[in-house]
């Protein structure tokens, strides 16, 4: 039990790969030689997370427990971080549903009357009711919604609040009702070494002005990786903003981190090894890929979004927040970190369903570069796995459809701005200031359930790094007339993906297929 | 002399409209249509000559007619059996090349004083088309009296005829009628500088405005609805900056104009939206869409010819959209005549790559069935090559 | 869409070598999973969620009404709950399960969890699969420790199950209230749940400890006002009040304590507003 990483090298009597494919699943034969990078094993959970996290609450990280710190008359705003993670969504009851469960308990037993529960969404959409009482539960829903519970507004023109510059002149905003708090409590889920720390609050509870100082072509460009923060330029701007916030405003920041169990039992085998597969999970696999062969994309839809990861609780901190994230990381890193020898030619991946902006939609064409040529690609520390001028080649269906309610402006995105430029600093000259500031988009980002008008732009600029590094990129199995709009080349099957490569690697490239999710991140030497 | 003749038959209209205009049925030999031998019409009078067809393109006002599909409106403004063919090309029995302008008004019926729209200059309108020298008839190729660009021969009035200059072939010359009516649509349609303007539909009318809007009206913005591949590149060389399919084109123009959309049970809407719109299919789906992305106020120009449309007109009312029509050509504003403003601007267009495929007018058949569906064939303007037909 | 069945079927065969031996080269095999209690899981996911629907309310809630002519008081307490909660009941027969599902209106059964003897019913894992399929039961562990049991009911009570318990720990010879164990107590000290007090009258009849078949009799079930622990009552003496309350239903005692007065339940049987 408890098996680190490991790399397999591919032979004859390799069972064949499982790949993701969007909403779908293949299996693929990969060359011999091939590496597969496989994640660690998922790490035992804590035994009884209530009793963990009301240590934590009481023994906090360089601050006084939290008990100490609640008192009547007070005003407290408690943030969470929303259903962008973790991914696939967490089973009930999610971790955040019990840190936030006992903090509202002490709150309730302190006599603190002036309590709000804010999702610290960001530019991310609002999230719908239902969304909310999955992340809190039903206790904390019915006692709190709608007005002492609610998403966090970012264009809220009398709610977001400038409150200074930092050293490098970065504006940081924060929410009214954070800065007029006596404390801010910030229930964080680290997910992946990029979340958490100072970019919770940053980020979080900030707007398009505090954000746009650190999400620009340039600084992602610089940060290699974003998620190893030493080495993110958008991590060090995030910390700026940080300690501006913390001279501020007084916050308590709880942090807990998960294992890797992602797939519930029905999906063991997108969990498992492939040498591990049983014969049950054989069966699995080839039922669930007739299903999402035969069925209408409705009921896939339905099929995938409803799959709820069991994960287990593997560590929860509380205080100050550079400690607190310090140990967290830690965590994080020993459940991910895999040893990977060297760079190669060519990395294969397969496109999960799923990504941090498409919680119940599709996966459209630009969230796929965002997923593969971003999140994907930068899971790594020292050096990425694919060599610099390497070929990238991404499973995907890839399909010219957008969800039109929650990503209204990525559609104006792929249409009006991929067909003038690709070049992420072009894009940000040009476009960013017209869609940040379109009255419309604003409108339905405050009302309805739709992205801000500009995060169809991060999304791109999140593959900044990964378009300046890679030689090209092959989609398999993708739409050729998606593909060819964002740039990239098409191939129906991987065979004809891998000697497409060919023309850019030279014959018998080094090939590494990164096994994910569950997500690693791979420790390049 | 040979000629394509357009009967007036109840029965055969009743059956080819009851097929819905299939292109079978209605060039069939129980249609209205009839190839064959007929007298050559006679001058009326002193200042008319003889035109002798090179290039007759195919209108779709004419397959309008022959599929049963024309407004009844018109009836009574026709005189039968006529010669269908208002987009001539030709020579004169001297050989100079000519383009007809097709249009009947006083001056040419040898009417004075002239009514008040021919004294205006605007002679497509003229009041006087059932009287003088020749029959009932609001331009030749309407008219019993004048035979018209399908047949061997036809007369004109000297004030119809234009020179074709010699760098413009054949080809391009036949497209110099309806690029007229575009450049009075583009005209009439008065766009500024400032202006999103949209054309809808890239048909032959379509294309042509889109020439006309960029030569005289340049906008800020010209956006144009086009369906197939090959309209669409030619959009492109003509002039437009943004091309988008019919199905899109309520979010490329909320984008384009920074509008707000709502969506309805059946249509979309925009809370703003585009300042001029020039509606070039004549069809009830893109008339429906134009009155819901015009602005309140704007301005939507009518240039395709529709037939009975059903078009919903609360939004014209809500929005006190502008709606007018745009027909023929005569002499504009400015003191120029529409055919002079055509004929100066022509040579720079490269028209005939839109021009093709040409057929015998023994082949009408095929020629009709090909016009009909002229955009999934990648095609625009198709035409009668009556040139091997002189001696 | 393509249909790849017997192409992806050989791939497999061969990938895995079915009826052949492990290959040497690979790996040595580990779980992959965690393996987890399998009382959380698999019953309460789909496509299992989806079956039971189909099982419950087209097949055994109506015959269960059917067969016992079921006469149910006080389900609009349940009928539109805002948290879950713990139904306490008295148990005189296996029948109960079934008939206190059957009476329950149908969001609510729907979010229902019956905790079943672990020692009884998990002892051979087919019977157990079986009542976990159709009646959404979890093993409750009646000997041993009691942590283990509470921290997997409270689980399921934060995930917003109802929790349905036999709060005597085992059915009833004579029909009359055996005394009720604290658990139900510690279990709503700790979540902070209501406690619906229920009693269900009939059911020895129609299959009483010793038959293994039912036979058709009549059945009341009568469902009581939710009970909430008192600040700084202790868990015995929360769980004495809900025993006291059974009992008083049982009795058929209109006490207003117990099954609370019209306004109150007026009150409950709101209408509900609709969501959007």
């Amino acid at each position: 039990m408890g098996r680190p990483g490991a790399v397999i090298e591919v032979d004859r009597n390799t069972p064949p790969t499982l790949f993701h494919h969007g909403e779908g699943v293949r299996l693929e034969r990969l060359p011999q030689g091939s590496r597969i990078v496989y994640a660690p094993d998922p790490i035992e959970p804590v035994a009884h997370p209530e009793r963990a996290i009301r240590r934590a609450l009481g023994h906090p990280l360089e601050d006084d427990p939290l008990r100490s710190l609640l008192r009547s008359g007070m005003k407290l705003t408690v943030a969470f971080d929303d259903l962008s993670l973790p991914l696939p969504p967490m089973a009930q009851p999610d971790v955040r549903q019990l840190v936030l469960e006992e903090v509202v308990e002490m709150a309730a037993e302190a006599g603190v009357e002036d309590v709000h529960l804010v999702a610290a969404n960001s530019l991310h959409r609002r999230m719908t009711e239902d969304e909310i009482r999955h992340i809190v539960g039903d206790r904390i829903f019915s006692t709190f919604y709608p007005d002492q519970l609610y998403n966090h507004d970012a264009e809220d023109p009398k709610g977001n609040i400038l409150i200074g510059k930092t050293s490098h002149g970065e504006e940081v905003t924060l929410s009214r009702r954070a800065i007029e708090s006596d404390l801010v409590i910030y229930v964080n889920l680290t997910f992946v070494p990029m979340d958490g720390g100072h970019k919770s609050l940053a980020t979080g509870l900030g707007s398009y002005r505090s954000v746009r100082a650190h999400h620009t072509a340039e600084t992602l460009l610089n940060s290699r990786s974003y998620m190893h923060p030493p080495d993110s330029a958008l991590h060090q701007s995030c910390i700026r903003q940080g300690q501006l916030i913390e001279d501020t405003v007084r916050c308590f920041h709880i942090e807990t981190s998960v294992n890797n169990h992602s797939f519930p039992a029905v999906a063991n085998f997108m969990q498992k090894r492939e040498t591990d597969w049983t014969p049950a999970d054989q069966a699995s696999f080839l039922a669930i890929k007739q299903l999402t062969d035969l069925a209408p994309p409705g009921v896939k839809r339905a099929v995938f979004h409803s799959m709820r990861a069991p994960y287990g609780l593997t560590s929860v901190q509380a205080g100050q927040v550079d400690a607190v994230h310090d140990s967290t990381l830690d965590t994080v890193r020993r459940q991910m970190l895999v040893e990977v020898e060297g760079q190669t030619d060519i990395v294969t991946m397969g496109i999960p369903y799923v990504g941090p902006y498409n919680v119940n939609a599709i996966l459209n064409p630009v969230l796929v570069v965002c997923m593969g040529l971003g999140y994907l690609f930068n899971l790594y520390r020292g050096k990425p796995v694919l060599r610099q001028g390497g070929v990238l080649i991404m499973a995907h269906p890839c399909r010219y459809e957008f969800d039109s309610v929650q990503h209204p402006s990525y559609i104006d995105f792929y249409d009006e701005v991929l067909a003038d430029t690709r070049d992420p600093v072009d894009i940000e000259e040009k476009y960013e200031q017209c869609f940040a500031e379109d009255p419309w988009y604003r409108q339905l980002y405050r009302k309805s359930n739709a992205y801000h008008g500009v995060h169809p732009f991060y999304a791109w600029y999140w593959a900044a790094h990964a378009l300046q590094h890679v030689g090209d990129v092959i989609v398999v199995g993708g739409q050729r007339a998606a593909v060819h709009h964002l740039g990239f080349k098409c191939a129906s099957t991987l065979e004809d993906a891998l000697e497409m490569a060919e023309q850019t690697v030279g014959r018998y490239p080094s090939i590494t297929h990164l096994r994910l999710p569950p997500l690693f991140l791979a420790d390049v030497k | 002399m040979l000629a394509l003749q357009y009967h007036r038959s109840i029965p055969a209209y009743a059956l080819v409209r009851a097929t819905g205009g299939h292109p079978s049925v209605a060039t069939s030999d129980l249609s209205m249509l009839d190839l064959g031998d007929v007298p050559e019409p006679r001058p009326p009078g002193p200042g008319w000559m003889r035109v002798r067809p090179s290039v007759s393109g195919i209108c779709g006002s004419d397959t309008a007619a022959i599929t049963g599909h024309a407004s009844l409106y018109l009836d009574p403004l026709t005189s039968y059996p006529f010669v269908p063919g208002h987009e001539v090309v030709g020579q004169l029995d001297d050989g100079t090349r000519v383009v007809v302008e097709p249009a009947l008004g006083c001056r040419v019926r040898g009417l004075t004083p002239p009514c008040r729209h021919c004294a205006e200059g605007r002679i497509g309108l003229c009041e006087n088309v059932t009287e003088g020298a020749v029959a009932v008839g609001l331009q030749t190729g309407y008219c019993a009296s004048t035979g018209g660009g399908w047949g061997e021969v036809l007369v004109a009035h000297q004030s119809q005829l234009h020179a074709v200059p010699d760098r413009l072939p054949d080809e391009a010359a036949v497209l110099l009628e309806p690029f007229a009516c575009c450049v009075h649509a583009a005209l009439r349609g008065g766009a500024s500088q400032g202006d999103v303007v949209v054309v809808q539909g890239a048909g032959t009318i379509g294309l042509l405005t889109v020439a006309a809007v960029r030569l005289f009206t340049p906008p800020r913005r010209l956006v144009v609805v086009a369906k197939y591949p090959f309209q669409r590149e030619q959009a492109k060389r003509l002039g437009g900056d943004l091309i988008v399919g019919p199905d899109e084109v309520f979010q490329r123009v909320r984008f384009a104009t920074q509008a707000r959309r709502l969506d309805g049970l059946d249509r979309p809407l925009l809370l703003g939206g585009a300042d001029v719109t020039f509606e070039c299919t004549g069809s009830a789906r893109g008339l429906n869409d134009a009155v819901r992305f015009t602005r309140s106020g704007g301005r939507l120009v009518v240039v395709g010819m529709p037939g009975e449309e059903k078009v919903d007109w609360g939004p014209i009312w809500q929005r006190e959209l502008n709606v007018t029509g745009a027909y023929a050509y005569g002499t504009e504003m400015t003191g120029e005549r529409t055919f002079d403003l055509a004929i100066a601007a022509a040579p720079d267009l490269a028209l005939d790559n839109l021009t093709g495929p040409l057929f015998r007018l023994g082949d009408y058949r095929d020629a009709i069935t090909y016009a009909l569906q002229a955009g999934r064939l990648n095609a625009v303007k198709v035409a009668f090559d009556l040139r091997d037909l002189r001696a | 869409m393509k249909f790849e069945l017997l192409s992806d079927v050989r791939a497999v065969r061969d990938g895995w070598r079915w009826g052949g031996v492990r290959p040497a080269s690979w790996p040595e095999a580990g779980p992959g999973v965690p393996a987890r209690a399998s009382n959380l899981d698999w019953a309460r996911q789909e496509p299992v969620r989806t079956l039971r629907w189909l099982i419950q309310r087209g097949l055994s809630a109506p015959f269960a009404r059917a067969v016992t002519s079921l006469r149910v008081e006080g389900a609009e307490w349940l009928r539109d709950q805002k948290r879950p909660a713990i139904l306490a009941a008295n148990h005189v027969s296996h029948a109960d399960t079934v008939v206190l599902l059957a009476a329950l209106p149908d969001r609510a059964r729907e979010q229902t969890v019956v905790g079943a003897a672990a020692d009884y019913w998990y002892q051979r894992p087919m019977l157990g699969r079986l009542v976990g399929l159709w009646l959404n039961t979890f093993p409750f562990a009646r000997t041993g420790g009691a942590q283990a049991v509470l921290h997997s009911s409270s689980q399921l009570l934060k995930s917003g199950w109802n929790l349905l318990i036999y709060a005597e720990g085992t059915r009833s010879i004579d029909g009359r209230l055996g005394k009720f164990l604290p658990g139900v107590g510690h279990l709503a000290n700790e979540t902070r749940s209501p406690v619906v007090p229920v009693h269900v009258r009939g059911t020895h009849r129609v299959m009483p400890k010793g038959r293994r078949y039912f036979l058709p009799a009549p059945v009341e079930v009568r469902f009581g006002k939710p009970l909430e622990a008192r600040n700084g009552e202790g868990s015995r003496a929360f769980a004495q009040r809900v025993e006291d309350a059974v009992r008083a239903l049982g009795d058929g005692s209109a006490d207003r304590e117990v099954m609370g007065t019209w306004i109150d339940r007026w009150r409950a049987a709101a209408p509900r507003t609709s969501r959007r």
